[in-house]
């Protein structure tokens, strides 16, 4: 398949070169003196807290990233292939709310959310990776251990989780080590990536500094998602704001390749906007999707995997606004080729998690991946012989094998809870989509199911758990 | 093989839709001297049923219905010779056919085909039907219902004309009429004085089987 562009290569190339010129003339601010020995170690200019990039040594480093990276599913089964843009749609994260299952209501997002919302994608198809929002009964020390142990408990599929805190590193690895069999074999087989979110603009505090010299060591795959507002955070113009951003990100993507060449990176551009009223940021502007694409297209010129903001909404409902908003973003970012698609589940520019919203959104991202599907122009597909049996026949091609074959084969995508039927047979029920994704989700959640770990394991994590905070309290 | 085994091969013929298999195992029955009558209720209308549950369960879709259907067809086309004088066993008796003026068939053929699988004997007049010949079949076949298609909003009042002149001849009595394309409604049907119409090929067979049923 062509990939559609939106930007010209030209203009790409212009693009990386105010990145550049970004780099090397503003540089980062740093407050870790780790991070600015680092990278005064492989070459950059430190100036107080402020760290400038000579354009060779960032060109030198954005070739050591590997073009491609593979997450697995712990069911020994799923492989997502990161590089070669098959757009996974991954879950929303940092979501405070969320809307009730049964009673419809907003409410604060809690860990029995994150437990039943992982439960949930892990029966969703469409849904690759399993990401978490912000549960609000969780004490702040052990908040990523405990969210990646749920997370653990309740999907085979990858997990994916912004990580806020360096403290909490070792026993996150722990964890890992218990379910890989040792870090080492984690290394092999990565069933988690970890986003590390510097300030905009280009502002890199000491703690997400402090984590990409710690994921990199790891060797644990690093995603790097500055979250830079329009007119506020960063330029208001469009490809302004996707410079500035492109800049922050290759800072970190640099870093983590100086500490450790070849460490699987992620770039994950999310440019939003703020609402020059309410001074809210927007995360599912048209302008959101154009962003990511410029982003995206900057992603694929450096041959790095990118992740963008694909199915986010402004609705605070699951409507037919938010069914557009996401449409519009997904499809456009997944034409132009991205690794993932974030936000699925998301409403009220992210910061509410919907769960009717991710059974639908399974479906789009069902919907639009179906766009990638390889179309054969070969004799059996153009089927001229079929047209003429069926024409010399007077038949139809309703009743030739073709047709069973092709139907069979997946020819005409099917809704998975999107309904064709006629009107009056819709009419007996006047069920929405809404309705059928609520019922779907009820469903899902209420079936029986076997636990995703064994006794010994979950004890074993318990007990990571115990002494994390035990330990992280005491400090 | 057993008897039993080779019917077992026609159902299957039939619920795989393989015309080519319906043909072989039907030939082998009768080869076998097995009963005609016997091949064609134990062997392909069993198979049809099957192939008909399968549709309604939702995992058949069309284009295998109508390959059952074919495949059930050829199995009847040697046995026919066979059944001289037997009474075929079938749910009732439909004519279809497209009003003059009007050349499109394939909602009409799959209405057919569904009344068909559904067990009822069907006698297809084609497309481009003038209202005397759908009059004359109903005179010379005595069928329970007769299916009348029209696509075309410049064809459908032909709909009408073959109702009245069913009534003229005296026989509108004798028979139930349905009407169906995608221009109809009930209220179109209702005005015209027929006695049935459904949206789709599923209800055509539900509002048969009740019209049957009165």
């Amino acid at each position: 398949m062509k990939r559609f562009q939106l930007l010209e290569e030209e203009e790409i190339k212009t693009i990386h070169e105010a990145t550049l010129e970004i780099l090397e003339k503003i540089g980062i601010r740093c407050k870790s003196e780790k991070f600015r020995e680092v990278l005064a170690d492989n070459g950059c200019k430190v100036e107080g807290e402020w760290v400038k990039f000579p354009p060779e040594v960032v060109e030198r480093f954005l070739q050591k990233v590997p073009a491609e990276f593979k997450l697995y599913g712990r069911d020994g089964k799923t492989v997502l292939e990161i590089g070669k843009k098959h757009a996974y749609a991954q879950n929303c994260s940092g979501t405070p709310r969320v809307v009730d299952l049964d009673t419809g209501e907003r409410r604060e997002y809690v860990l029995q959310d994150l437990a039943d919302m992982t439960r949930l994608i892990d029966a969703l198809p469409n849904i690759h990776i399993v990401s978490c929002g912000v549960p609000t009964d969780v004490e702040e020390q052990v908040y990523m251990v405990v969210e990646i142990a749920t997370m653990l408990r309740n999907t085979m599929k990858p997990v994916r989780l912004p990580i806020e805190s360096a403290a909490e590193m070792k026993y996150i690895c722990e964890l890992l080590s218990l379910l890989a069999g040792s870090m080492e074999q984690f290394r092999q087989k990565p069933f988690l990536y970890l986003e590390v979110s510097p300030l905009s603009p280009l502002d890199y505090a000491r703690e997400p500094a402090d984590l990409i010299i710690a994921l990199a060591e790891e060797g644990i795959p690093v995603g790097i998602i500055p979250c830079p507002m329009m007119g506020a955070t960063g330029p208001m113009t469009l490809i302004g704001s996707v410079a500035q951003h492109n800049a922050e990100i290759v800072a970190g993507v640099v870093a983590a390749e100086m500490v450790n060449p070849g460490v699987p990176v992620m770039m994950s551009p999310r440019v939003t906007f703020m609402d020059m009223r309410s001074g809210l940021g927007l995360w599912a502007a048209p302008e959101t999707g154009l962003a990511g694409v410029c982003s995206a297209q900057l992603a694929n010129y450096y041959n790095i995997p990118v992740s963008v903001s694909g199915y986010s909404a402004a609705a605070q409902v699951a409507d037919q606004q938010s069914g557009y908003e996401r449409c519009y973003n997904a499809l456009l970012n997944a034409l132009v080729g991205v690794d993932v698609l974030a936000a699925a589940g998301a409403l009220d520019n992210c910061l509410t998690q919907c769960y009717v919203q991710l059974v639908l959104d399974d479906e789009i991202s069902s919907m639009v991946r179906s766009t990638f599907r390889k179309l054969d122009v070969a004799p059996e597909t153009l089927a001229v012989d079929v047209v003429a049996e069926v024409i010399s026949t007077k038949g139809s091609f309703l009743g030739h094998k073709h047709t069973r074959k092709y139907l069979r084969a997946g020819e005409l995508w099917m809704p998975p809870v999107g309904s064709r039927l006629s009107f009056n047979e819709w009419a007996e029920t006047k069920e929405t989509i809404e309705d059928r994704a609520r019922s779907k989700a009820k469903e899902i959640l209420q079936s029986e199911r076997t636990p995703v770990l064994d006794p010994q394991v979950e004890a074993e994590m318990d007990r990571i758990i115990e002494t994390a905070r035990k330990e992280l309290t005491a400090a | 093989m057993t008897g039993e085994e080779i019917l077992a091969e026609v159902m299957n013929a039939v619920i795989e839709g393989e015309e080519e298999l319906a043909e072989k195992w039907v030939q082998e029955a009768i080869n076998q001297q097995i009963d005609p009558l016997e091949v064609l209720n134990n062997g392909l209308t069993k198979g049809i049923e099957i192939v008909g549950k399968k549709f309604a369960d939702g995992y058949y879709f069309l284009p295998d219905m109508l390959l059952g259907a074919k495949a059930m067809e050829r199995g009847i086309g040697l046995l026919e010779p066979l059944l001289v004088g037997e009474k075929r066993k079938a749910a009732g008796k439909v004519i279809m056919g497209t009003v003059e003026g009007d050349l499109h068939e394939i909602g009409k053929n799959i209405v057919v085909m569904m009344l068909k699988t559904a067990g009822y004997q069907v006698n297809d007049l084609g497309v481009d039907v003038p209202a005397a010949r759908f009059v004359e079949a109903v005179r010379a076949e005595k069928p329970q219902v007769v299916g009348i298609s029209a696509l075309l909003t410049t064809t459908i009042a032909r709909q009408q004309e073959i109702i009245e002149l069913l009534i003229e001849e005296g026989l509108r009595k004798e028979v139930k009429v349905i009407v169906g394309g995608a221009p109809i409604n009930q209220r179109w049907a209702d005005e015209i004085g027929a006695d049935g119409y459904a949206e789709d090929a599923m209800r055509a067979v539900d509002l048969v089987r009740n019209l049957l049923k009165n």
